[in-house]
């Protein structure tokens, strides 16, 4: 008699396996058995299945203790209880892709084969997913290995009707099984099987109570394990904010740990969430959904109402200079002052702030936001020198006085245009210098028609700037169209509500004085939109014949700006955030626009603070992880489960109207009343403890402990419902 | 927002507040279990602790082999058909004794629809002072698969081998003609009303029923892992009506259904054979059932 | 005390409300009832009964009486129920896990012959055939022995060497319905024979037991054979709550097995409820008639006390057992135990079966005269014989 005890688990189809077994044996004359080992079969639960067969007819009506085989269902049952009174010799079936020598050390003295029949059973789509049914294919390697008759598996699956692919796996593990039949046969450890008899306290003793001893953990054929990825608005933030951070705080109502999240990284929350492009939001994964999330109006929320107190981290001796008082140098300043650097900030004008303070207007930027950022900086005890001008003679001697001197000029040279010879210095100027008297309300322009020329925000805070000065028109002329604007999207909108007309695709060709009066004719030329150009825009190309005149009193440049890096040593290579390589001992940095160029705000506090940072880390040699995620790790739409989300507006802040706001520079925009949007934050990539996972779990053996999560492995069954419906794709699923 | 689940933050998990115990045997993806876990939640919410009954049923089986038990709390296991009257005796010497604990009957849908409908029916005309929660997984799991009268019309079971020609009981129309103080329906796709629901009762005395729609893999031939995604689909397709009676007479509609198409409900569970089933005619039904469930809660509403 | 002229149902109703108030300082009492004839009015006194600290459901079924008086038992108050015939029939699951579960609940049961057919009269058959379940029966002859074994079978039931259900049983109309007189104990006497139920294996919050979950062969095999020790444990632990209950109530509620006349009889009649008055007279017409016969009466049947049977009959060759039911394909219950009981220790005697009185016919004296005649005539047993009816 040959007796088989086959180790399964619950829905893999061990006692049908037996049966298929039986009944090769059956169709050809043996007197069989097959049967299972009853209890409550679960799912995935360990059981046992067995098999004998006999040329005389069977009596035995026992369990198998002493089998001659053992076929092992799933690698994780691979155990001490395997061998269980399994006879020396006696064949070890297992279904897993090893090779049988993997497993000949455990199982000394037994021959051993092996099969991968979890995968001919996925390939043959028998069972689902999670649960593949793999006694077909087991079958046709039990026959290999046993050496039945080739064809005699094909009869007992048709003999017992089973249909289609099943008799694929079958013929599929015939072929593939792999067979090590050079063992050393007389090693086995024979280990024969007790049957306790001790009696076990019953109900009225209090009996039934005990926790349970089985570890569901070696059911599994998965486990779930967590990971975090770089949310898109993280990775596109040029500042380097913690923008999911800062959004989840808001989301928890926690407005000053919100602020207290975007001062790790900007001291210009408050302005930033005024004047910011924010890429962020053009990144935003819920523009899959519906819109993105309106993280401009959040941070400026987070920057007004959040109280946090910044101070210094340590007191450290080296004392560094920053020269120039734009974002640049005021967050380079910042950084290394929380650092404990002494730090001296040298501006040329007479106040600090640079470019926010003469670039962009009060009505978008008010000068009391400004100053309360400024003097949360200050307060961190920097130096300022005002009204002092740094040459190439003067960087030398800042070098000698500090150990450090960071450079953070900005743009300097103006762009400009030929026009002819038309208009003099005050009807033709720049936008920036313009801004700037503006700005110090030096100037007016009352009843003129003024033409701006440019489509970046310069250009539209001149227009703006110059209706609010008394102009009787203003028109922007942009040789592009609407799209390809550089400026914030809502200030062209605002610009346009308030009577600004925009010429697009239109090209200033001359200016012309005319006869009689002071005003001026500008010559434009159509143009038209052709192929994309090195930055993706297409490019426009002039329309012969197209030329057209237009009256005004006085035209406006806003056409860029380009570094001016006379300052520093001949031969210098100015590379943004890191040392200048030149000729001086003293590290010096050139920072913001005028290193890299990019011309926005945020893109100027991060260098700022990158600039901080590697200074930090020559003089402390601390590094600090992570200021530019990699790529790889950003999570797009297409990983999150959308499908969890609801659609929900945005919330838009309020802005007061045209008609009211054109006329003074009080501010614009009044962001938004409360912080609810930031519940529009997915938290993508992020956990932000939505707690699903943890809900979910069938067994409830996922805890979370503050902000750490525990999976315990001994329990989980790994049914993967935690990795399903974690909305963010932190959980996820591996195979064992 | 939706995703984000406002529970009360406590680790519930792996405490000795949690009903079932790590090590219970219960099949991996199981809804009842995820369904004893937010009970376990909304009795640590509500302060309080219970006792329970249940009968012949896959909940039982979660105790796993004597002397162990996979609940963390007393359990009382009854015959098949008997378990709100055995309940009913815990709970009337809990309130002999002026004892706060609750007494809650914890039954599959065999025992609830079928076997224990008349023990059932008696206790909620008696207005019984405990709370009947049916995890409903549309069969009986425990024997290996066979029809209820919970299993819906098209399931295949091992009783029913070419698909069921009748439709589910409605259960909850019998337990409203009941006149009993609070009936309602409750889906894990939606845990804040599933435990808001429970609470409700927890605060009530008399007869408070729950009917759960609990995915079973095993019985539903459905990936472990999308338990929770197909009991979404039921309600978002109509065929699970989330909502609550007072009184048998009061209704109020918790989740509305979002029009969904049903037919991915069904695609994603092997025990439909979709394309004998007549789809058009269930999404009639399901749409014909939510709309008169929509004006009884119109024409007799919850006051506020 | 006083004495009364009441039926067997009343004095059945009176014990179970008495002896359920008397749990009024513990967790109270509680059951399931429902009606059936010929025992309804026992449920009805419980229904009206003014516990102090007690609910009485009135159920959908006999299977939820037993289900609500378990819930109860199990939550640790005093818990009882009473039922007849296919109601017993029909409660047989739940009777089952009383026992199993080893709750201390009394079963009030009235004899009444199983149906189909329809018939209301006396016959043991429904409660013999809970023979093999967990449950200790006591069998009643008067109304009297009805309401004092009420009371002994809590204390017994109670008792922590026990722990199983007693089913105190009497025959339909008989005793069911038949007024006679009989001592009502006061409340305070009943207070102090049944001390406050504290039971083991009550439901207890700070003590997750699972009770009756999966258990596997060994741990059920376990339970099983600490049913078989209490049941090994009852005949000692019933003299004990005998001999209190006679000094409590200076009455003897009667004993597991009783005798007339055995010590030096060779034939014995083997009796049971009301039809042991009955042969009681007419045996001692016989025995004063010079004939050594004796006879017994077995009030109990689980535990099955044999070996008192046979130490009260030493020399007894010749016991004929009446039986007041029939089980198909066999014969009498009583008479099969006694078989099973008399082999070994009394081998070559010699056992009769009679079956009198079976679904309710009236068992005479002259019927029991002609079982007497029968069996001191016979020379070697037969198959049981039926009286009353020529077969």
């Amino acid at each position: 008699m040959i007796e088989i005890r086959i180790h399964g688990r619950g829905g893999q189809g061990g006692v049908t396996l037996a049966k298929i077994i039986a009944t090769t044996r059956y169709l050809h004359g043996f007197s069989v058995q097959a049967f299972g080992l009853y209890a409550a079969e679960r799912s995935g639960a360990p059981l046992q299945a067995f098999c004998r067969f006999d040329a005389q007819p069977i009596t035995n009506r026992n369990l198998i203790y002493e089998p001659d085989h053992v076929i092992v269902l799933d690698a994780t049952l691979v155990g001490p209880a395997i061998t269980s009174g399994l006879k020396p010799n006696g064949w070890i079936l297992i279904n897993d892709p090893r090779f049988p020598y993997e497993f000949a050390e455990q199982f000394p003295g037994y021959r051993i084969a092996t099969v991968d029949a979890t995968s001919i059973a996925r390939r043959n789509e028998l069972g689902t997913r999670s649960v593949p049914i793999v006694n077909t294919a087991l079958a046709g390697a039990v026959a290999r290995v046993l050496g039945f008759e080739p064809e005699s598996v094909h009869e007992a699956l048709e003999h017992l009707g089973f249909r289609g692919k099943n008799f694929d796996a079958a013929s599929e593990a015939y072929e593939r099984v792999i067979i090590v039949d050079d063992v050393d046969r007389h090693g086995a450890r024979v280990t024969h099987p007790v049957t306790p008899t001790q009696r076990v306290p019953g109900i009225v003793d209090g009996g039934g109570a005990e926790r349970p001893v089985i570890r569901t953990g070696q059911w599994a054929t998965q486990q779930p394990h967590r990971k975090e990825w770089t949310p898109p608005c993280n990775h596109v933030c040029p500042a380097g904010n913690d923008v999911q951070g800062f959004l989840q705080a808001l989301a928890r109502k926690e407005t000053d740990l919100a602020l207290e999240t975007l001062l790790r990284t900007t001291p210009f929350p408050s302005v930033c969430g005024r004047v910011c492009p924010a890429p962020c939001m053009e990144s935003c994964n819920r523009l899959s959904l519906d819109e993105a999330v309106n993280v401009r109006d959040l941070e400026r929320y987070a920057g007004d109402r959040g109280r946090a107190e910044v101070k210094p981290l340590a007191t450290r001796e080296q004392r560094i200079a920053v020269v120039g008082s734009g974002p640049a140098g005021l967050a380079a300043a910042y950084h290394l002052a929380r650092f404990g650097y002494r730090v001296t900030v040298i501006e040329g004008g007479s106040s600090l702030g640079g470019l926010l303070r003469t670039g962009i207007p009060p009505y978008r930027l008010p000068r009391e936001v400004l100053d309360r950022e400024i003097g949360r900086i200050l307060h961190l005890g920097v130096d300022v020198r005002l009204d002092t001008r740094i040459e190439r003679r003067d960087l030398y001697r800042l070098t000698l006085e500090f150990d450090a001197v960071l450079v953070a000029t900005g743009l300097q040279e103006l762009r400009s245009l030929d026009l002819g010879g038309g208009g003099n210095g005050e009807s033709i100027m720049q936008g920036i210098d313009f801004l700037d008297r503006a700005n110090r309300e030096v100037i007016r322009v009352d009843d003129e028609d003024v033409i701006v020329v440019g489509g970046g925000n310069t250009a539209f805070d001149a227009a703006r700037s110059a209706l609010r000065l008394g102009a009787r028109s203003v028109r922007i002329v942009y040789r592009r169209t609407r799209e390809e604007m550089p400026a914030i999207a809502e200030e062209i909108e605002e610009a346009i509500e308030e009577g600004i007309a925009c010429d697009y695709l239109t090209l200033p060709i001359r200016i012309e004085p005319r006869n009689g009066d002071e005003r001026l004719t500008m010559i434009c030329r159509r143009m038209q939109l052709g192929e994309p150009d090195d930055s993706g825009r297409r490019r426009p190309v002039e329309v012969e014949g197209s030329d057209f005149p237009i009256e005004c009193d006085r035209v406006l440049l806003a056409l860029g700006q380009s570094a001016d890096l006379s300052v520093f040593p001949e031969g210098s290579e100015v590379r943004d955030g890191a040392d200048v390589l030149g000729l001086l001992e003293t590290p010096v940095y050139a920072i913001g626009d005028l290193a890299s160029n990019d011309g926005t705000v945020a893109a100027a506090i991060g260098s700022g603070r990158r600039a901080a940072l590697s200074i930090h880390y020559v003089f402390a040699g601390e590094e600090l992880p992570g200021l530019v995620p990699a790529a790889d790790d950003v999570i797009r739409a297409g990983s999150l489960k959308m499908h969890l989300f609801e659609s929900a507006p945005s919330h838009h802040g309020m802005s007061r109207p045209a008609e009211e706001r054109r006329l003074d520079y009080r501010e614009v925009h009044a962001g938004i009343a409360d912080p609810s949007e930031a519940e529009r934050c997915l938290s993508c990539g992020v956990c932000n403890e939505c707690d699903r996972c943890v809900t979910y779990c069938p067994e409830g053996v996922l805890k979370r402990i503050g902000r750490e999560f525990i999976f315990d492995y001994e329990y989980c069954k790994g049914c993967g419902v935690c990795a399903a419906e974690c909305p963010r794709n932190v959980v996820f699923m591996t195979r064992l | 927002m939706t995703t984000s689940i406002e529970l009360e933050k406590s680790p519930i998990a792996c405490s000795e507040e949690c009903l079932i115990r790590p090590g219970n045997t219960n099949c991996g993806g199981c809804g009842m279990s995820v369904g004893l876990n937010l009970l376990s939640r909304a009795l640590a919410k509500a302060g309080q602790r219970c006792e329970l009954v249940i009968p012949a049923c896959c909940g039982i089986v979660t105790a796993g082999g004597y002397p162990t038990t996979g609940y963390s709390v007393p359990v009382l296991a009854s015959t098949f058909a008997a378990s709100p009257a055995f309940a009913s005796g815990v709970a009337a010497v809990r309130d002999l004794n002026n004892e706060p604990q609750q007494v809650i009957c914890w039954a599959g849908d065999g025992g609830t629809y079928d076997i224990g409908m008349a023990t059932l029916s008696a206790a909620a005309e008696r207005n019984e002072n405990f709370i009947y929660i049916c995890y409903d997984n549309e069969i009986y799991g425990n024997t290996g698969g066979q029809r209820s009268s919970a299993t819906p019309v098209g399931a295949k079971t091992t009783t029913t081998p070419s698909g069921k020609i009748e439709s589910k009981k409605d259960i909850m129309a019998i337990m409203a003609a009941h006149r009993i103080p609070y009936a309602a329906t409750l889906s894990a796709a939606h845990p804040e009303d599933f435990l808001r629901k429970l609470d409700t009762g927890l605060h009530m005395n008399g007869f408070r029923f729950f009917l759960i729609h609990s995915p079973c893999p095993t019985g539903w031939k459905s990936e472990p892992a999308e338990s929770i995604e197909l009991v979404r689909l039921a309600v978002s397709s109509g065929l699970f009506p989330v909502y609550e009676v007072f009184d048998g007479w009061r209704y109020r509609i918790n989740i509305k259904p979002t029009g969904a198409d049903p037919v991915e409900y069904y695609r994603r569970q092997n025990r439909f054979p979709i394309d004998a089933m007549d789809l058009d005619a269930i999404r009639k039904h399901a749409s014909a059932s939510n709309e008169r469930l929509a004006r009884l809660a119109a024409v007799f509403p919850v006051a506020n | 005390m006083t004495l009364e002229l009441v039926t067997g149902n009343h004095a059945a109703g009176y014990a179970l409300s008495v002896a359920g108030e008397a749990n009024r300082g513990a967790r109270g009492a509680a059951c399931g009832i429902y009606p059936i004839t010929p025992q309804t009015e026992i449920v009805e006194f419980v229904a009206k009964y003014p516990f102090s600290k007690g609910r009485v459901i009135a159920v959908e079924s006999e299977h939820s009486a037993m289900g609500v008086s378990i819930g109860a038992s199990m939550a640790g108050a005093r818990a009882f129920t009473a039922s007849s015939s296919n109601g017993l029939a029909y409660m047989t699951e739940n009777i089952m896990v009383a026992g199993f579960y080893r709750l201390p609940i009394v079963l009030a049961a009235v004899n009444r012959t199983l149906g189909p057919p329809w018939n209301i009269w006396a016959d043991q058959g429904d409660t013999l055939y809970l023979r093999d379940f967990p449950w200790i029966q006591l069998y009643c002859e008067t109304n009297q022995e009805v309401l004092d074994s009420t009371l002994l079978a809590f204390r017994l039931a109670e008792d922590r060497r026990i722990l199983l259900p007693v089913m105190v049983v009497m025959d339909a109309f008989i005793l069911s319905h038949t007024q006679m007189e009989t001592e009502l104990p006061e409340q305070e006497l009943v207070d102090r024979y049944l001390p406050p139920l504290s039971l083991p294996h009550e439901l207890n919050l700070n003590r997750p037991t699972t009770v009756g979950g999966l258990t596997w062969p060994r741990e059920t095999m376990s339970q099983r054979i600490e049913v078989d020790e209490a049941m090994e444990r009852v005949p000692a632990v019933y003299e004990e709550h005998r001999a209190s209950f006679k000094q409590i109530f200076g009455r003897d509620p009667g004993a597991a097995v009783s005798t007339f006349e055995t010590e030096d009889a060779e034939s014995v009649l083997v009796t049971s409820g009301t039809i042991a008055s009955t042969a009681l007279e007419v045996v001692r017409g016989r025995r004063a008639a010079g004939e050594k016969i004796g006879m017994v009466k077995m009030k109990m049947f689980r535990p099955f006390p044999g070996d008192r049977l046979l130490d009260a009959c030493p020399h007894v060759r010749k016991f004929g057992v009446l039986d007041r039911d029939y089980a198909a394909g066999l014969g009498g219950v009583w008479w099969h135990d006694l078989r099973a009981t008399l082999q070994g220790p009394r081998d070559g005697a010699m056992v009769q079966n009679y079956l009198t009185g079976v679904c309710g016919g009236d068992v005479t004296p002259a019927m029991i005269n002609e079982v007497i005649d029968d069996l001191l005539a016979r020379r070697s047993a037969g198959k049981p014989v039926w009286k009353g009816i020529d077969k």
